[in-house]
Formats: C-alpha cells, sequence, structure tokens
C-alpha cells in the first residue's frame, strides 16, 4: 500500500510531504510523491524544480521512508492526476495541503483539495501550514 | 543644424504630460509583448491599429514607437531568465545570458542587457537623426522609375533574402500584391471585387495585418500548442559591478555599430548582426574559455545590436517609406490610416509629426530602462498567464479591431479567412513578411510604375530612369544571386560557430 | 494535443532525476471526456512526420494556379480605359501578377515533386512534434463565427464575451466560471474603454442603453 501526496514547492507543501512521512512511518508504508502542472503557463510555480526535488529526496531519504517521485506535465488540473493516481493504483491515503478561500474565491478559481476529497477513493489527510 | 532645432521642437511636443503618459504606456505594453514568447510588436501593433483610431497621429506613432523600443527590451528578460527567446532578435541573447543566470549571474545578465539596449538604443536613435535627413534630401531628387526600382529592390529583398525557400517567398509576396490590387482603381474600374460592395474600397490593410499576424498565428499555435512549463530563476535588483562594466562597454558599443546598419538595410533584420555581434565577441574576448558558459560580453554585445537595429529599420521606413521588418511594414499601415503617405516628403510635409517620433523614442528609451532595471522580477511574473487566455485574448482583441475599422461583420468573416490564410502559410513554411510588404507597398509600387510609364507613352524604357535605377536594378540582380553565396560562404560559417 | 512525461523538460536537456529516484514510466491513462490525448509518445514525432513526402503541399501549388487563373480572368473582364494621362491602365499588373501565380505555381509544384519543403513555422509554443489538433481549430473558429453573428443583435459585450469564453475553451481550458468572470469582464472593459472612451466602432446591441 502506497501513501500519496501532492506536493508543491510552498510551505503548504511541505507540510504536507512531512504529515505523509509520518503517517509512511506509523502505518508502515511507502511516499509516492507527486507534482503536476497543467503546463498552461509559460511559468508554474506549483511545478517543482531540481533542487526542490532534491530536498524532498533527502526529506525521504532521512526519515527511512521506502518512496517514489513523480512529475506530471500533461495538460490536466492536480485534482483529476490526484483521484486518477488514488483510482488505478495501490493508494491507501491521500494527503494534500488545504488553504482558506472565500467563497467567491472558491467559485472564480475552483478549489483542487475540494474536488480532491470529495472524488477520492480512499482517505484523504487534510494538512494546513503551519 | 537645421534638424537639431526640429528636433528639439520634437522634444516640446513629447514632454506634454498627455504624450509622457502614452509613451509610458507604449513601452509599458511594448516590455510586456516582449516578455510573452506567443505575441511580438508587429501583432501588438497590428491589434492597437483599429483602437487608436480615434488618436491624434502624433500620439498613436508614440505608442507604437514605445511599443517598438519596449519589445527589444522584453525580448531579453525572457532569453535570459527563462532561456526562451521571446522574439526572435534574442535569440542570441539567451545562449550565454541563461547561462549567466543560471551561475547566479542573473542580475548581471539582466543589468548590461538593460544598459547595453539604452546605449545603443540612444547612440541608434542619434544616427538615425544624422543620417534619415540626408536620406531624405537625396531620395526627394528621384523621379517615378527610381522609385519603382527602390520598390521592385523591397519586394526582392524581403522575398529573396529572408527565409529558406525562394519560391515559397515569391508566393506570398505574389499573395500580398493580389490583395493589394482588390478595389476599384484610380480608372474607376473595378478589380477582384468578386462583385462584393464591401470589396469596393479594397481590403483594409488594418485588416490584412491583424488577420494574417493576430488571427493566423493563435489558429496556428492553437493547433499545436505545446504545454511545458518552466521554473524563472530567481532574481533579485538587476546591478553590475565594476568589472563588469568594464567588460561590457565595448561590446556595447560594436554592438551598435553592427546593429544599426544591419536595420537600416532592407531585410537586413536584427537576427544576423546579433549573431555576428556574438561572434565578433567572442573572438575578441580575453575570456573566450567564459563564451558557452556564461560570458556577460556575449549578452552585452547582440543586446546593444538588437536595440541599433531597431532603430536603424527607422532609417528606411521614415525616410523613404520602405518597410524592412514585420513591425515596420505595420506602422506603415498606421500611417496609411491616418492619410500620411509614407516616403521622402514625410519629413518636409509632416516635419513636426517625424521630429515628435524621433524625440519619443530617446524619451522612450529612458523610460525602458528605469522600466527595466528594477522591474525585471515583476516582468517575469507576467509568464503564469496561462496560454489558453493569452490566446483568447489575441483573438478577442483581432475580432474587436476588425469589426471596428469600418462597423460591419463582413469584415469579421474576412478576417477569418486572412486568418485561415495566415495558418495556411505557416503549415505549409510560406513566410509572412513578403506578404504584409506587398500588401502595403504594392499600389504604391504599380502607382509609381504607370506614373514612369506615362512619361514614356507607355513603352518598357520608361521604369529606367537616372542612373540610381540601373543601380538598384544591379543590387536586385546582386540580391537574387545572394542565395548561391549564402550557401557557401555564410552558412558554414555559422554552422562552425554554433557548434563551437 | 499533449505528451505525457514524468518530467517536463526543460531547456532542452535531457531530463536528469535526483539521486536515488528509480526511473518511473510514462503514465499514459485514461483520457476524460472532452480532453483529447493524442496518441503520441514524447520524441516519437518529428521522425513519423519526416518520414513521408509532404503532399499535401501540392494543393497550395493549386490553390496559386486557381488564383492566378481566377487574377487573368477578372483582369480580363476589365474594360480598356485607355487615356493620355495613363497609357497602361488598370489591366495590365493583374494580368502580370496573374501570370506570375501561374508561374510561381509550376516552379512550387516542381520543388514539391523534387523533395521541397516548407518547414512549419516554429515558435516557443508551438510543438511542431505533435500532429495538428483539428479540433481545437474548429472550435476556435466557431467561436469566431458566433462572435461575427451575434455581434450586431446582441452587441459587443455578450458577443465578445461568449468569444473569449469560447476560445478558452477551446484551448483546454476549463475553469469555466473563472473563465465567465474574466471574459465578462474583459469585454465590459473594452466597451468602456474603446467605444465610450475612444470612440471606437463597437455595437451596444441589445445591452442599448443599460450599459
Amino acid at each position: 500500500m502506497t501513501i500519496l501526496v501532492g506536493y508543491v514547492p510552498s510551505p503548504l507543501g511541505e507540510a504536507a510531504l512531512r504529515a505523509a512521512i509520518e503517517q509512511a512511518r506509523l502505518r508502515g508504508e511507502e511516499v509516492l510523491v507527486l507534482n503536476t502542472s497543467r503546463g498552461d503557463a509559460y511559468v508554474d510555480p506549483r511545478l517543482a524544480g531540481e533542487p526542490d526535488l532534491d530536498r524532498v529526496v533527502r526529506e525521504l531519504v532521512a526519515a527511512g521512508v521506502p518512496h517514489e517521485i513523480r512529475q506530471l506535465v500533461r495538460g490536466r488540473d492536480a485534482a483529476e492526476e490526484i483521484v486518477e493516481l488514488a483510482t488505478t493504483t495501490d493508494v491507501s491515503l491521500v494527503v494534500i495541503g488545504v488553504r482558506h478561500r472565500t467563497p467567491v474565491g472558491k467559485l472564480i478559481m475552483g478549489s483542487t483539495a475540494q474536488e480532491i476529497l470529495l472524488r477520492a477513493p480512499c482517505p484523504v489527510l487534510a494538512v494546513k501550514a503551519d | 543644424m537645421d534638424s537639431l532645432s526640429a528636433l528639439l521642437d520634437g522634444f516640446g511636443h513629447v514632454l506634454t504630460p498627455m504624450n509622457l503618459l502614452i509613451a509610458l504606456l507604449g513601452v509599458t505594453i511594448g516590455t510586456a509583448v516582449g516578455v510573452l514568447p506567443g505575441i511580438g510588436p508587429a501583432m501588438t501593433v497590428a491589434l492597437l491599429l483599429p483602437v487608436t483610431h480615434g488618436m491624434e497621429p502624433a500620439q498613436a506613432l508614440i505608442l507604437f514607437a514605445g511599443i517598438f523600443y519596449g519589445g527589444m527590451y522584453g525580448g531579453s528578460t525572457t532569453s535570459i531568465l527563462l532561456n526562451t527567446p521571446g522574439e526572435s532578435s534574442s535569440v542570441v541573447t539567451a545562449i550565454e545570458g541563461n547561462k549567466m543566470a543560471k551561475a547566479g549571474r542573473a542580475a548581471q545578465a539582466l543589468a548590461t542587457a538593460a544598459i547595453g539596449s539604452f546605449v545603443a538604443g540612444t547612440i541608434a536613435t542619434l544616427l538615425l537623426v544624422l543620417v534619415a535627413p540626408p536620406v531624405v534630401s537625396f531620395a526627394v531628387s528621384l523621379g517615378a522609375p527610381d522609385y519603382f526600382a527602390v520598390m521592385l529592390l523591397a519586394f526582392v529583398a524581403v522575398t529573396a533574402v529572408l527565409g529558406a525557400s525562394r519560391i515559397r517567398g515569391f508566393a506570398s509576396l505574389l499573395l500580398g500584391l493580389v490583395i493589394g490590387v482588390i478595389g476599384i482603381d484610380q480608372t474607376g474600374q473595378q478589380r477582384l471585387t468578386l462583385g462584393l460592395p464591401q470589396l469596393a474600397d479594397g481590403i483594409d490593410v488594418v485588416v490584412v495585418a491583424v488577420g494574417i499576424f493576430a488571427v493566423g498565428e493563435a489558429l496556428w499555435i492553437a493547433a499545436r500548442l505545446r504545454r511545458r512549463a518552466g521554473e524563472v530563476i530567481p532574481v533579485g535588483q538587476p546591478w553590475m559591478g565594476r568589472q563588469d562594466w568594464r567588460r561590457s562597454w565595448k561590446p556595447w558599443l560594436r554592438g551598435t555599430a553592427l546593429g544599426f546598419p544591419f536595420g537600416a538595410v532592407p531585410a537586413g533584420g536584427a537576427e544576423i548582426p546579433t549573431f555576428l555581434s556574438y561572434v565578433t565577441e567572442k573572438k575578441l574576448s580575453r575570456h573566450p574559455e567564459e563564451f558557452g558558459r556564461g560570458a556577460i560580453e556575449g549578452v552585452a554585445g547582440p543586446e546593444a545590436a538588437n536595440n541599433a537595429s531597431a532603430a536603424g529599420t527607422l532609417v528606411p521606413m521614415l525616410a523613404l517609406g520602405l518597410p524592412t521588418n514585420a513591425t515596420a511594414a505595420v506602422m506603415l499601415a498606421g500611417f496609411q490610416q491616418y492619410g500620411i503617405q509614407p516616403g521622402p516628403l514625410l519629413f518636409t510635409r509632416e516635419s513636426a509629426l517625424v521630429w515628435t517620433l524621433i524625440a519619443s523614442l530617446f524619451v522612450g528609451n529612458l523610460m525602458l530602462l528605469v522600466l527595466n532595471l528594477p522591474l525585471a522580477p515583476a516582468w517575469a511574473r507576467l509568464l503564469r498567464i496561462p496560454r489558453p487566455y493569452l490566446y483568447a485574448g489575441i483573438v478577442f482583441f483581432a475580432s474587436m479591431g476588425a469589426y471596428a475599422v469600418n462597423a460591419q461583420p463582413f469584415d469579421l468573416f474576412l478576417l477569418l479567412t486572412l486568418g485561415l490564410l495566415g495558418f495556411g502559410m505557416r503549415r505549409f513554411g510560406l513566410p509572412i513578411l513578403p506578404l504584409v510588404v506587398g500588401v502595403i507597398l504594392g499600389p504604391r509600387a504599380e502607382l509609381q510604375g504607370r506614373r514612369a510609364l506615362q512619361l514614356s507613352g507607355g513603352e518598357l524604357h520608361g521604369l529606367v530612369g537616372g542612373w540610381v535605377s540601373w543601380l538598384v536594378y544591379a543590387v536586385i540582380v546582386v540580391v537574387l544571386a545572394w542565395p548561391l553565396l549564402a550557401r557557401f560562404v555564410v552558412r558554414p560559417l555559422r554552422e562552425r560557430s554554433v557548434t563551437a | 494535443m499533449t505528451g505525457a512525461s514524468t518530467r517536463p523538460d526543460r531547456d532542452g536537456d535531457p531530463p536528469s532525476r535526483p539521486p536515488g529516484v528509480p526511473e518511473i514510466p510514462a503514465q499514459p491513462g485514461p483520457t476524460p471526456a472532452g480532453e483529447p490525448l493524442d496518441a503520441v509518445p514524447p520524441g516519437a514525432g518529428p521522425s513519423a512526420g519526416e518520414a513521408r513526402p509532404d503532399r499535401a503541399q501540392y494543393a497550395v501549388c493549386v490553390f496559386l494556379a486557381v488564383l492566378g487563373a481566377l487574377v487573368l480572368v477578372d483582369a480580363g473582364r476589365i474594360g480598356q480605359a485607355l487615356n493620355a494621362a495613363d497609357p497602361i491602365g488598370p489591366k495590365p499588373v493583374p494580368m502580370l501578377l496573374g501570370a506570375l501565380l501561374l508561374v510561381v505555381a509550376a516552379v512550387y509544384a516542381v520543388d514539391v515533386y523534387r523533395g521541397g519543403a516548407g518547414e512549419p513555422e516554429g515558435g516557443e509554443d508551438v510543438d511542431l512534434s505533435s500532429p495538428i489538433d483539428w479540433r481545437t481549430v474548429l472550435l476556435l473558429i466557431a467561436a469566431f463565427v458566433v462572435n461575427a453573428v451575434l455581434i450586431e443583435p446582441l452587441g459587443w459585450v455578450i458577443s465578445g464575451a461568449l468569444l473569449f469564453w469560447g476560445s478558452a475553451f477551446a484551448l483546454g481550458n476549463r475553469h469555466h466560471v473563472r473563465n465567465l468572470v474574466i471574459a465578462v469582464a474583459l469585454s465590459l472593459i473594452t466597451f468602456y474603454a474603446f467605444a465610450i472612451g475612444l470612440g471606437v466602432n463597437l455595437p451596444a446591441g441589445v445591452l442599448q442603453g443599460i450599459l
């Protein structure tokens, strides 16, 4: 069984990663880190760069958790990618970071977290940035 | 110094709050479109032509000039920070500039690009002030046959020199000339109007420019939209140390010297001088081993060449009414929109307008330095705009502009037809510039040709006038033979230095 | 429209992985409805395109030849209005252009027959390795035509918003509500700024009197 974590290079993403590592050690499972972008814009701050990924790997190695990292850029929303991965592979828990959005903001921007919470086939752990 | 006092008058016109605001708007838009890889200055000016219809001609030209110069600055920012040249003229900048940024010297690369652009832009604009009036006074003495020959040269130059395939260039030129023929001739005869009353006045150059540049480009990109995201290299305030200044100032001056003449020659463009500047700096550098790993000279020289060639482009445009690149072609369409006939008489008939435009170049250049030095990181944030919004926005503004020209939905269908033509040309590798030059210069060439033949009573020898036309015809022959020279001399040279 | 990859291709360098990460195969995955995923594995595109000659180029020759014939026929229809002030009249130029078009069409055809191929125009946003995505192009044209038809009856604010929204949809953006907000804001801003501010001709349509 695998714990899937949606990672973005930000305090929110780091918090989600730490929570996923903690859960993996408790349950004795491995961590699948997913970083994804639609690739719509020339630059996407949510796409992890080389230094970010190196840091993620160091953290995972230090914690001694078996892990895998995937980066997907194929024109699809993060929610779609996470739900699909959770459905097609043997995922026991999805870990995501959440933050506050006003109702109007949610209407305009949509909510990735809400999509995942409602559509994921397994339990979802929602973490806030510290 | 007659032109100096005229220039001072021009500054007087520019330095009003309203015109300064328009110049600021122009350089801001220009930098933004320069930064965004999908949209260039030619397309932007084309999109703005219809909405500036109600403005004063001088103000519209100040705006366009700002966009023209701004685009050159913005392109370098993306080249350096993203390794994505915003414009074809900043391809060379990306070679060393991005390497510098990766080595943690993004601030110095941006600074030498911005300051170099300013130095080159200012010197080259001064050269424009010095060179244009003599060219004009010479051009005024020319007769109809000479003009006809010069325009033929412009056709041949944009068709045969640029682009990989001459036959495709000529196909594009002929398409443009045919579009230019549409409408009621001066004798009252309908030509190619297909009986449509909306075509009686011909196809508005604005609709052609918007259709080919904006709609055609948007359709073409939509068909093969790339999905990829990069990362911007974080950068603080651009600055340069003493050592950087010492290594930059000579490349700036050499780049200017290379860029200006190439810009002024028909079909010279910015690609060749930026490339030549790169090769020169590599050869002259005391640190040749740094080239390929982020040498500051390799950013300073090409960036200066790039901006100097932009100013050089304005010499034939203002003095002769000849466009040598896409942006200049669209700006000439802007002149025609205001009923201003481009050509040598422009300097005498519209003296105030021309000098205001030139003065605005100096002002805009200074504004660009101020905008770009501290704000480079902010400009890079523009790259977060999702591509669908960018291209949806282009289609949106193109439709708005094309409708606004004559307030008839017919123009929107015409725009779509031209957009599909532009799409097909991009698909089959037909260059765009010859078509646009054909549309703009075609009718004028026909007029001059007919005028020349009128003097000779219809005999063909009327097309050959004084020594100027002989000289120009000789140059045309050389230009037509140029691809052979290019194949055996220039291309092997280029390949060698790119691979090195 | 997209190729799946485990790592985005940056700077054209071969993707490098952080140490200790095993190579993960690309995830093709099922395609969600309304989001065509062309079956082109990354890297396989260009070679497939170059292998066969581009026969569609003959269509360009035909187009040029037909246009040339049309120009000649139209020029033949022009009556010769000769007078002393204009000895050549409006006829010779289109005649010359029509003839040149026929010549260029023929030379073009010979060039294509000999294996000449125009290089499709590249660009930062153009992925030449993927095939042409006709669905996106047709949707974009549809959005364009809807605007052209509706601009006078409904007015620019409504038709322009539909145009932007439809174009963003065609280009693959699925944030419908956000897109609508942007589209309406954009068409309102342009209407007020250009039609009312700068006096550009834009119809108010059914919203006449409200705006």
